[in-house]
């Protein structure tokens, strides 16, 4: 009851015109990254971090949490009427969204997927409302070593799970540790690896680093298509609603989705899509005539777009309560907090309730804005597809140019950017995960500061981890977690993921 | 063995890789491993750049005796390799002419040269004129943003 209490306190501050403002923005702007092909989450998210300075934090925030779970809808419009996803977690509903679309049902497929959406995220940030004080007060129990080996396990859930290779993922993650390591040392002070230059004496800026990896590197991959090329025209939207016979099944899949996006958004190194996949699975195994799934099946839509949905409201659970982002998208979220003075963690229901509140009301009211944007005006959002590249190109790149400029008012940090753009474009095309590289960077100083933290309550004696239940089992999990990935790499077997949510 | 020629991607980012790592690893042996208090600041540097030098070199044999992706490879052809090209280089273009011209100027530069891959040249020109007063506007004039500017002001 008492969570309910501050949600409605939450509500209050989420009701001031100028956060109803910029949470209409973030939704409209995640809507515009989802429905965009090669402008993910995480892109889109970095992109307007800047513009936030000027902002309060709790408006910043809550406009920024807009663009993540609105691209999470956007992406869907495209894949059913263009059969083109805007964004990873959306690849699935093309199956059976698009055969749908074909046969002249695309507003009923639109319809399914914004209410499945829509529930998949209230019950996700339901969940947030009652599990999220629990965790973060168990939470606060933790000591250096507990917070360490979580960190440990969350990355190496990464990186066994990230990429088609565990050897690029494990180099990744190091590469991304070790450029954590520039500038001031948390616990000394000592400056490191500045080369004499004074702007790295604070760190490279995490932010400019994030713009660089996924926003540009994105640009450069986008621009290898030819410019001149038209886009398609999207079809008609037309009726809003399913049949009467579709409604049972498909609120079934909805339930199911929710579930399972919900306690999937929990676990660290997972994606959007995973969840996608497992529902679209699930939903075609009890389905009583599988063979309808790819032909255009209602279920094989409801439960995916549902599970990403609910996925996105889990996966902040991890960054509210304990700091640890578990996605790209939840990294530059965090950015966002440290930038804004905040620090997501246990202390945050305490000290900044309001922020935190404010933040889940305003995603109450986030997502019946989507819903209203999806479902009736979904035909105008797939027009923005018609916009060319040729335009886009010019204008993101040079935003994001200034958006990183206005950071430090720097132009080493537009050089900065410019650097891990191009080194983001090569290891992409090598095969490296990007994702390992900026989870580690954000939560480098963490995982040094905890584990000094660690080593110095034990005398310098590493065992002693293994010592204290919670630390010792954690970490067990982590290094069973990584085996196994070794072990999986070398039968040729290994389960991974993509890198997406760029 | 491959020749200097056929070496791939995956050779270049390793070597990379295992010089930046080389560098770090080199500077924390000198910050201290271990003080009186507990750990030194060259203590996590060491571990981590020193398993970093060891996979990067695994993945410099694999590179070089088993699969790499060949140069050739990297980047698409024709008209997409121009497009990446113009891409990459306009920015660059940007970071080295504003501290001279300021920042209107330097931005017109860089998207008449980014607008010319899909438009015709008094098209782009007009673009990048309106699109960088307009962001001169927005930055400059209402988020008070400290743009670099020349002698008269833009």
């Amino acid at each position: 009851m008492e969570a309910f209490s501050y949600l409605l306190q939450g509500f209050e501050t989420a009701l001031t015109w100028q956060n109803l403002l910029f949470c209409g923005i973030g939704v409209m702007f995640g809507m515009f990254v989802g429905v965009l092909p090669g402008l993910g989450p995480a892109a889109g998210t970095a992109l307007l971090l800047p513009l936030t300075f000027t902002l309060e934090p709790v408006t910043a925030i809550i406009m920024l949490a807009g663009i993540y779970y609105g691209s999470m809808y956007g992406g869907t419009i495209t894949s059913v009427l263009i059969n083109t996803p805007g964004e990873a977690s959306s690849v699935i509903t093309c199956l059976d969204g698009y055969p749908l679309a074909k046969k002249g049902r695309a507003g009923a497929v639109l319809g399914i997927a914004a209410i499945g959406s829509f529930i998949g995220g209230i019950v996700s940030i339901t969940g947030l409302v009652l599990m999220g004080p629990i965790i973060a007060r168990q939470a606060l129990k933790f000591g250096p070593p507990e917070y360490f080996a979580l960190l440990v396990l969350g990355l190496t859930l990464l990186v066994a799970l990230m990429g088609a290779s565990l050897l690029k993922g494990l180099i990744g993650a190091l590469f991304g540790l070790s450029l954590a390591f520039v500038g001031q040392d948390p616990s000394s002070g000592f400056i490191r690896f500045n080369f004499g230059e004074t702007y790295l004496t604070n760190g490279i800026e995490f932010i400019t680093m994030a713009m660089g990896l996924f926003g540009l590197s994105e640009l450069f991959f986008n621009a290898e298509k030819s410019f001149r090329e038209k886009a398609e025209e999207p079809p008609k939207v037309k009726g809003l609603l399913p049949n009467k016979d579709e409604w049972g099944p498909s609120m079934k899949a909805i339930g199911r989705g929710s579930i399972l996006g919900f306690f999937l958004g929990l676990i660290p190194g997972l994606n959007s899509v995973i969840p996608t996949i497992l529902s679209y699975s699930l939903e075609k195994k009890l389905s009583k005539d599988p063979s309808r799934f790819g032909k255009g099946a209602m279920e094989g839509v409801a439960g995916p777009e549902t599970a990403n949905n609910a996925y996105s409201g889990g996966a902040l659970i991890p960054l509210f309560t304990l700091g640890i982002p578990t996605s790209p998208t939840i990294a530059i979220l965090l950015g966002a907090f440290i930038m804004h003075g905040l620090t997501p963690g246990p202390t945050l229901f305490q000290t900044n309730p309001t922020v935190v509140w404010g933040i889940v009301a305003s995603m109450f009211i986030g997502n019946a804005i989507l819903l209203i944007m999806n479902w009736p005006l979904a035909g105008m959002w797939a027009k923005i597809t018609m916009v060319p590249f040729k335009v886009l190109l010019p204008i993101i790149l040079m935003v994001t140019i200034l958006g990183t400029f206005s950071i430090r008012n720097s132009l080493f940090d537009v050089g900065v950017m410019i650097f891990f753009g191009i080194l983001g474009y090569f290891l992409k095309k090598a095969g490296f995960p990007l994702a390992p590289i900026i989870l580690t960077f954000v939560l480098g100083s963490l995982l040094e500061t905890t584990l000094i933290q660690s080593l110095t309550m034990f005398e310098g004696e590493f065992s002693k981890f293994f010592t204290r239940p919670i630390s010792g089992t954690i970490l067990s999990i982590a290094i069973i977690s990584i085996l196994f990935s070794i072990i999986s790499s070398i039968r040729g077997k290994r389960i991974s993921t993509g890198d997406v949510e760029m | 063995m491959k020749t200097l020629k056929s070496l791939g991607l995956g050779f270049f980012l390793a070597v990379f890789i295992l010089v930046c790592s080389g560098i770090m690893f080199w500077q924390a042996i000198s910050m201290g491993y271990y003080s009186e208090y507990g750990p030194g600041p060259g203590f996590l540097p060491l571990w981590v750049n020193g398993l970093l030098i060891i996979l990067a070199v695994m993945y410099l044999i694999i590179s070089l005796i088993k699969s790499d992706i060949p140069l050739s490879k990297v980047f698409p052809k024709g008209e997409g390799f121009i497009n990446v090209l113009v891409s990459m280089g306009a920015p660059i273009l940007f970071l080295i002419s504003i501290p001279y011209t300021g920042f209107v100027v330097a931005s017109m530069i860089t998207l008449f040269f980014l607008f010319l891959r899909g438009f015709k040249w008094y098209w782009s020109l007009g673009y990048s004129v309106g699109l960088s007063i307009i962001l001169f506007m927005i930055f400059s004039t209402l988020l008070r943003v400290p743009v670099p500017v020349n002698v008269l002001g833009w």
